[in-house]
């Protein structure tokens, strides 16, 4: 019996023991392996940018005499995963929108750069705008990379391009009446909205989401999604739901199906449909949308790069700051950064480049454009927003656009506390 | 024939028994052959908790080491003893280890979290938001230079910064002491402009760069004009004025143009006496905040009553409509010698069969009013998603849809095992079709089935994930407020926890499940007390 014992302890502890060794070096290796060879970086991409940041990071860290490791990631991931990751895993630089600057940084998950005025000067302010947050300095904290917005789509084959809005309205509703099943101007909604789609149709009315303070940063405490000059325009929205010209019920592919099978002549999209364009086989121009009472301006969104605060806890702020800062302001990283998800680069040198006409005429129809709000209290304004437009415009019982928009305001306020 | 045939099978009694599958694998667990399996999957079991162990002491978590220890030292002596008391614990073991693991640990965690400001501005450690916050508001003068950097050593090997002005051209060099001028000749710039050299010093280059990183990111050259030079990645460094000043011992923050103290608030931020507030703030303890918010705020509390009676209705009314189309579609295919029966319970089966996402997100484009297919085929003008009390039409009918073949399956199963000879006996005292079914088989059924439906109802309560792709919670309600008319408990949380305010709020989401989890928990607790009357009828 105690020999049993003996041999069963004996072969347990072996085993144990040689098992433990075996995970031990396998889980040390890399460790190991990186601390003797070289300094990583690690960045977190998205599935669309991994191979261009591999190699625009790649080419970088072999003049820098480091390695790069990117981490392939969900898009939307990025944003939240950063919240919660351990320093371990943390990555040293993430790719992200504009849109998020405000949460980051107000959780001190990324840091400011400030990159030379030299390399600035080549980026639209607006570009560098968006990436910039403070309640009291306002710094920058991120790269500007890709710049992207929708755009009205006209089928030329079926419509003119637009003069006025007033020459948009008619030929889309002689269009809608051609043929029952015909939509007038497919702009997605759904049940639960699209404040973004909608924005230009928003803006050119005369709203607004925030306002700016006197030191140019935006300010939570002034929403504008019911000011006066919006509410006396605000009928107009009853007069389109009235005739059909825009309706809550076309959702996103009820609209992009739609404009490709030719019953719509009018489509508000963004560029990640250049390869649903191309492949239609319609003949299609993009410009912006007719100014209606003031310029018909898009949200516009930029995509870019920051670093973490995880990057001094690895000891490569520096190197990270040096990457991003630096490195990837340049005209020759923009240009591959930019193409690999189909965008307009952010740096202007970069965009003299572009040649898809595509991606030209979206660059046109930017002009004017309000970048997303980047701080935080967005998230209160999204679904408000939306709703108010589902509400004014799903056809007969829909609430007037005066009331479901100023209920809007109040909620969003309510919200933002 | 095919069921009754079922039924009266006789069990399969053969003089050798032939042992099955699971019986003979169980057996190979005795012996020898036994005594290795079970050495080795207890050395995997070790060699597990010594590599935990050892990152857990890596990362000085000494009292979940402990615990990992002596769980794991129970464990092998459960497991090596022959004592015949050790045996209930071999089986017990494995399950308590799961549910510590994936039911008592997150319920602990999100208690913890209830109690915490853990919300966008308020992740970080309180020593990373003051050393954030100080970096943050760090400004760069209007007049404030610009300079070409070398981080580089100097004859005693000390890391100072050789410096090109940008635009007069001067040459410095930066020490924690302050600035030096150095003859621009002794310092070599290549074409564009970057410094390669200087004589008297070695510029860092590949490696020692490298490893130069933390001390390059922390080094100040202090200007004596409040302002000091930063040094910027590896090949810039520029003047930086701080706009803030932090004072440890008073734990608070001064901004030094108005002398305006912002003072710790106790919750995780440092606010000015007007309400102003640095960012970011850190995660911190609050006390219950969060749950005295859930009754004092109005953004919660004015629609918390109609979510409340909205999802009780919805869990009720789609579980039980359920179970009786379910019920019935049972007794009518329960019939001995109905045709094709096989193939009327495979089609009423597909529902359950296919994906739930997939059902709710083509659910969802069926019912559009004006594209849907429903509408277009019963020529309907039917505003499903659109309007507040047909969305919840929807949302019932969709449900109920998703889960009738689930209790379809279950009451066909419950009805084969109820006995004929009480069926027959009651005919025989001369009960109808309506009395049997009313005072045999319903009674007989609802104790086989009460605790799924009451399972059920709990699913439905929080089934998140079928309000979400429906209708979003959509459309408005008539209140207005933040919930919309479909919105139950659990996804109006979300709306509050991840889509109000600044964005996500962790530790109003934790009080909120943690209410949501004491209302479900107190309804089932009371209707599985309820039931056991139902099982003493037997």
């Amino acid at each position: 019996m105690k020999s049993t014992w003996r041999i069963t302890a004996l072969v347990l502890a072996i085993a144990t023991t040689a098992l433990a060794a075996v995970a031990g070096t396998a889980s040390a290796a890399p460790a190991a392996g990186t601390s003797a060879s070289a300094t990583t970086i690690r960045i977190w991409a998205d599935g669309n940018r991994k191979a261009a940041v591999e190699r625009v990071a790649g080419a970088w860290a072999r003049s820098r005499g480091v390695t790069v490791e990117v981490v392939l990631k969900e898009f939307g991931d990025i944003r939240t995963n950063l919240s919660t990751v351990t320093a371990d895993a943390a990555p040293d630089v993430i790719v992200g929108a504009h849109d998020w600057t405000g949460e980051l940084a107000a959780g001190g998950l990324v840091v400011p750069l400030t990159p030379r005025k030299t390399a600035t000067a080549a980026f639209p302010k607006y570009t560098l705008d968006s990436f910039s947050y403070g309640t009291g300095v306002k710094r920058l904290y991120g790269t500007p990379v890709a710049v992207e917005n929708i755009g009205l789509v006209v089928n030329t084959k079926l419509a003119h391009v637009p003069t006025s809005f007033a020459d948009l309205e008619k030929q889309a509703l002689a269009f809608k009446k051609k043929k029952s099943g015909n939509l007038a101007l497919a702009v997605p909604q759904g049940a639960n909205g699209d404040a973004y789609h909608m924005y230009p149709l928003f803006s050119g009315l005369g709203g607004y989401v925030f306002g700016t303070t006197a030191r140019g940063t935006l300010n939570p405490k002034d929403v504008g999604v019911a000011n006066k000059r919006f509410l006396a325009n605000a009928p107009l929205i009853d007069k389109w739901n009235k005739e059909g010209l825009i309706n809550s019920k076309v959702d996103y592919d009820t609209a992009k199906n739609a404009f490709l099978k030719k019953q719509a002549a009018f489509w508000i999209t963004g560029p990640w449909e250049s390869n649903s364009l191309a492949d239609s086989g319609l003949k299609y121009k993009i410009v912006q949308l007719p100014r209606i009472k003031y310029r018909s301006a898009p949200f516009l969104g930029v995509q870019g790069f920051m670093v973490t605060k995880f990057a001094a806890g690895h000891g490569v702020s520096s190197l990270a700051k040096d990457l991003v800062g630096s490195y990837m302001m340049g005209t020759g990283a923009q240009v591959t950064l930019a193409a690999a998800n189909g965008r307009y680069p952010a740096n202007i040198n970069a965009g003299r480049r572009v040649t898809d006409a595509v991606l030209k005429q979206f660059g046109a129809a930017s002009a004017g454009g309000v970048p997303m709000p980047n701080i935080p209290q967005m998230a209160s304004v999204w679904s408000e927003l939306g709703g108010a437009w589902v509400k004014s415009t799903k056809g007969s019982g829909a609430t007037p656009a005066k009331r479901s928009f100023s209920v809007a305001a109040r909620n969003i306020s309510n919200k933002i506390g | 024939m095919s069921t009754s045939a079922v039924r009266t099978e006789p069990p399969a009694a053969a003089p050798d028994i032939q042992w099955g599958m699971p019986s003979r694998l169980i057996a190979s667990f005795s012996g020898t052959a036994g005594l290795v399996v079970k050495l080795v999957l207890l050395a995997i079991l070790n060699s597990i908790a010594v590599w935990a162990g050892i990152i857990l002491a890596r990362d000085d978590k000494w009292i979940a080491l402990v615990v990992l220890a002596a769980a794991t030292i129970a464990i092998d002596l459960v497991y090596l003893s022959k004592r015949a008391g050790a045996v209930p614990l071999k089986f017990l073991i494995p399950g308590t280890v799961f549910l510590i693991a994936f039911t008592v640990l997150p319920i602990l965690y999100t208690i913890n979290v209830a109690f915490q400001e853990y919300a966008v501005g308020h992740i970080i450690t309180k020593g990373e938001a003051v050393k954030a916050i100080e970096e943050n508001s760090l400004a760069q003068p209007d007049d404030g230079k610009t300079y070409v950097m070398a981080p580089a050593n100097d004859s005693s090997g000390k890391l100072v910064l050789v410096l090109v002005e940008d635009q007069s051209g001067k040459a410095f060099v930066g020490t924690p002491d302050g600035l030096e001028p150095l003859a621009s000749d002794k310092v070599k710039v290549d074409d564009v402009g970057l410094i390669t050299g200087a004589e008297g010093y070695t510029v860092l280059k590949g490696q020692a760069l490298v490893d130069a990183d933390t001390a390059l990111a922390n080094y100040l050259i202090p200007l004596g004009n409040g302002s000091a030079i930063h040094a910027e990645g590896l090949d810039t460094a520029l003047e930086l004025r701080p706009t803030l000043r932090y004072d440890e011992s008073a734990n608070t923050f001064t901004r030094l143009k108005d002398n305006v103290a912002f003072k710790d608030n106790g919750r995780g931020s440092f606010v000015a006496a007007n309400g102003e507030e640095l960012e970011p703030g850190w995660r911190t303890y609050k006390g219950t905040a969060n749950f005295t918010s859930i009754a004092t705020d109005p953004l919660i509390r004015k629609p918390f009553l109609r979510v409340l009676a909205w999802t009780f209705a919805y869990a009720t009314v789609a579980v039980l409509g359920s179970f009786f189309i379910g019920l019935f579609l049972a007794i009518a295919l329960d019939k001995p010698g109905l045709r094709f029966s096989k193939v009327y319970r495979g089609l009423i089966f597909i529902p359950f069969a296919i994906p739930g996402f997939i059902v709710l997100l083509v659910w969802a484009g069926l019912l559009n009013d004006d594209f849907g297919v429903v509408n277009q085929v019963l020529h309907l003008h039917v505003p499903w998603l659109f309007d507040p009390w047909w969305a919840k039409v929807s949302v019932i009918l969709v449900s109920i849809w998703m889960s009738v073949p689930y209790f379809f399956l279950v009451s066909l199963g419950s009805l084969q095992s109820i006995p004929n000879e009480l069926v027959e006996a009651a005919r025989v005292d001369g009960a109808g079709a309506w009395q049997v079914f009313r005072k045999i088989t319903l009674p007989l059924l609802l104790v086989a089935v009460t605790p799924l439906l009451i399972a059920s109802f709990a699913f439905n309560f929080n089934d998140f994930g079928k309000i979400y792709l429906l209708t979003g919670g959509g459309p408005q309600a008539e209140d207005q407020s933040v919930a919309g008319s479909t919105d139950i408990l659990i996804s109006y949380t979300y709306k509050l926890a991840f889509a109000a305010g600044k964005g996500t709020d962790y530790g109003l989401a934790a009080a909120l499940s943690l209410v949501i989890f004491i209302i479900v928990g107190g309804i089932s607790a009371a209707a599985f007390w309820r039931s056991r009357s139902l099982e003493e009828m037997r």
